[in-house]
This record gives C-alpha cells, sequence and structure tokens, in this order.
C-alpha cells in the first residue's frame, strides 16, 4: 500500500471514530433513556463501559436513535 | 437479566473464572517468555521485546482458539458448560493481549521510521500481490478492529440495545477474525520460524475448532432431520414423559420457526422456545430450577407456563401448548404469545 493510501485508510478510520466520540458523548448525556429505557439509572462507570461501543457503532446508534424518534412523533 | 445496568454482575464462580483466567494468561505468558530464552540458540535468540510482542500474540490466539471451541463443546457434552458462563471475559481479555502485541509491533517495527508508526505499519511492506511476503500485518489490523467491536458491545447494554439476533450477528464476525489471524500468523511469524512447530501448534489450534464446528453442525443437521411430524393439524410427537429426566428437556423441531423445548417439572409438561433472549443459549439444554426454565449459558430464567422472565425481570419466550395422548407427549407447534398462562399437560403416574 502507497503512504497515500495508507494515510487516506488512517484519515477516514479516525474521522469515523471522531464523529463517532461526538456521538457517543452526546448520547451518553442526553439519548440514552431513549436508546434504552433500563438504562436511566446507569451508573457512570457502566457508561464510560459503553462509550467504546457508541463510539464504534455511531451509524448504527444513530438509526435507533432517529428510529425510536420517528415512532414517539407518530404516537 | 435486563434489570438494571452493573458494570460486571459479579457472582463467587465469575470470580473464580476471572482469577483462573487471570492465572492461565500470567502462566501462558511466563512459559512462553521463559523457552523462548531457553529454547533459542544465543545467537539466534530475540530481544526481550521481540519475546514479549511475540508472547502476547501467542496468547490472544490461543485464547481465541479456546473461545471458539467452547460454545460447540458445550453443545457435545454437559461438562463444558461452565465454561460459557463468563466467556465474554474471555474475549475483552483476548482483545487486550491483542492490543498489546500490536503496540509492541508498532513500536518496536514502526515506531523508529521516518513515517507516521500508523502509516508505516499500512505502508513499510507493499506486496499485496505476493503471497509469501504478503503484508501481513494489516489482516492482523483488521482482525484488531473486530476484537475491538466485540469486546466494546460485549456487554448486556447491547444485548438489549442491539436485539439479540443483531447482536448474535455482530459477534458472529468472530469467525472472521479468527480466519484473518490464522493467516496472519501463517504469512507472519511462521514465514520467520525455521522449527515446524509454530505452524503446527497454529495449524492443529484451527483445525480443532473446524472439527467440534463440524461435529456439533453435523449432529444439529441429524436433529433437524429427525422425524418429529408424527402428527396431525401441528401437533408434533415429543415422546412418552418418562423419557425426559424430572426437570430436564427434550428439544423438538417444527417444521418451520424456532426449535421447541419440552420439559417435564414432576408430572407437568410444559413447551417453551429453545432460544434464550439473551444470547440465543439453547433453553432445551437447561434445566428447570425454583419453577423456571433456566438458560444453560448465562442463567437467564422464564416461567414455563408463560414464557416470562419473573419480576423485575421483562424478557419473554413464546410457549406452546402440548397434550399427552396414549402416554406420548404431543406438542403443538404454533407458538402462544397470549396473556394468560399455556396449562401444563399432566403425565398419569408420571416417572419421577
Amino acid at each position: 500500500m502507497a503512504e497515500r493510501s495508507a494515510e487516506i485508510v488512517w484519515l477516514l478510520l479516525g474521522g469515523y471514530l471522531a464523529v463517532g466520540l461526538l456521538v457517543a458523548g452526546l448520547t451518553l448525556l442526553f439519548g440514552l433513556r431513549r436508546l434504552e429505557p433500563g438504562a436511566s439509572a446507569m451508573p457512570l462507570a457502566v457508561r464510560l463501559l459503553i462509550a467504546p461501543g457508541l463510539t464504534a457503532l455511531w451509524p448504527l446508534v444513530l438509526a435507533r436513535l432517529m428510529g425510536l424518534r420517528a415512532q414517539e412523533d407518530r404516537r | 437479566m435486563a434489570h438494571g445496568y452493573r458494570l460486571v454482575q459479579w457472582t463467587p464462580f465469575k470470580k473464580r473464572y476471572d482469577l483462573a483466567l487471570l492465572l492461565g494468561v500470567v502462566v501462558f505468558l511466563g512459559a512462553y517468555l521463559v523457552a523462548g530464552l531457553a529454547f533459542t540458540p544465543p545467537g539466534d535468540r530475540p530481544l526481550p521485546i521481540q519475546l514479549a510482542l511475540r508472547a502476547f500474540g501467542a496468547a490472544a490466539f490461543a485464547l481465541l482458539t479456546l473461545i471458539l471451541l467452547i460454545g460447540p463443546l458445550a453443545r457435545l457434552s454437559p461438562r463444558f458448560t461452565p465454561l460459557l458462563y463468563n466467556r465474554r471475559h474471555l474475549g475483552v481479555t483476548c482483545f487486550g493481549l491483542a492490543l498489546a502485541h500490536a503496540g509492541l509491533v508498532g513500536l518496536w517495527y514502526h515506531g523508529f521510521s521516518d513515517l507516521n508508526p500508523l502509516v508505516s505499519l499500512l505502508a513499510s511492506n507493499p506486496r499485496y500481490s505476493s503471497i509469501q511476503g504478503f503484508p501481513f500485518e494489516s489482516l492482523g489490523l483488521v482482525a484488531l478492529l473486530i476484537l475491538f467491536v466485540m469486546a466494546a458491545t460485549s456487554h448486556d447494554f447491547w444485548n438489549n440495545v442491539l436485539g439479540p439476533n443483531m447482536w448474535k450477528a455482530l459477534h458472529m464476525l468472530v469467525y472472521w477474525a479468527y480466519g484473518l489471524v490464522v493467516v496472519h500468523v501463517m504469512l507472519g511469524a511462521v514465514q520467520g520460524e525455521k522449527s515446524a512447530v509454530y505452524a503446527a501448534v497454529v495449524g492443529v489450534g484451527a483445525g480443532l475448532v473446524a472439527l467440534v464446528h463440524v461435529l456439533v453442525g453435523a449432529r444439529e443437521a441429524r436433529r433437524d432431520a429427525r422425524a418429529d411430524i408424527a402428527a396431525a393439524d401441528g401437533w408434533l410427537r415429543v415422546g412418552p414423559p418418562d423419557e425426559i429426566a424430572d426437570g430436564r428437556a427434550r428439544i423438538v423441531t417444527p417444521p418451520t420457526g424456532e426449535r421447541i423445548a419440552v420439559f417435564r417439572d414432576g408430572a407437568a409438561i410444559h413447551a417453551i422456545s429453545n432460544v434464550c433472549r439473551h444470547q440465543g443459549g439453547p433453553l432445551g439444554e437447561g434445566r428447570i430450577v425454583d419453577g423456571c426454565v433456566t438458560c444453560p449459558w448465562h442463567g437467564f430464567q422464564y416461567r414455563p407456563q408463560d414464557g416470562r422472565s419473573p419480576a423485575p425481570f421483562t424478557e419473554r419466550v413464546a410457549v406452546y401448548r402440548t397434550r399427552i395422548e396414549d402416554g406420548v407427549i404431543f406438542v403443538h407447534g404454533e407458538p402462544v404469545f397470549g396473556d394468560e398462562d399455556v396449562p401444563p399437560s399432566v403425565t398419569a403416574g408420571a416417572a419421577t
């Protein structure tokens, strides 16, 4: 792999994770209860534990949050 | 079960399990380092950091092999089932070992380059069209990313958010990770070894994983092909009650839908979905504890009469109607999801 290609791969991965971190932070602060009602009283340590997953799976998390929002709007 | 989240739902068993895991890892790493120093001629002896990065890589491979063996072994013999109870900690530990391996590789082989070490990792060997000189590091990197996603989503929170099916599908990526790791080792560490021991150990490990999966797959296929459809109108023949041990189940396969676990609890016959809502564990391989069907994998419980987990838990699986005719149990293949209990069939003079 050429250096330029390698740089692009890492830039894409870094960008993905940067967006993921943002989504994870916002979800932990504002969206956790909507995402999983049972998590409303989740201790801080568990919130930190699930943060890497929120970062890695942010497209799924966003899709889920938007789907739930749409469901609530329909009601 | 989905009621209040904790960091780890510790039990005495889990503590012993994790202690054994920690000791196993320490012993493995120590043995690898000692053997690496003792059995390598002084001229060929690797530097401590090289030995350490290989030890972490070997430990991660060994643990991943063990993780993949546990599931099918538990299907073949209940003696292995306790190993399943805390398998997620094995997975997280495996990711930690792989990360340590990757970190030392990055430090030692790419940390002194003029290039950014991450760029160097992917660009220092551009022979992607060659097999023998293939840049095996990239395969390890992809496997590491998969292990990261699996470790990051191992908490029960993710099972509830994603749903059991998607969670399971995500975690089936472990097989891709394992395949990538095997090729990573074969094209990497094995190529630099004069001894065939490395290749043999990796080959035996991967072969064992393939073998137990084929054995279990064949057994499941035979079970599914068995004639469970012997009665009309959707009723499936299960067999005489005394063929089912008290508190245990026989699993039957309807023409469509999930397998059904038919339990005998004393004289009462219940039928419940065979698929646990938690991680798809085989409920029919569990037993009845305190009046509830208990999953052999992680202890999730369901009342056999309505498929609901006891309060305050909220999981629910399907239940099925049963009847006994001429001393033979029959179960209807259509699941029941109503609010009312499905009464058990009661055996006359049931075996105990």
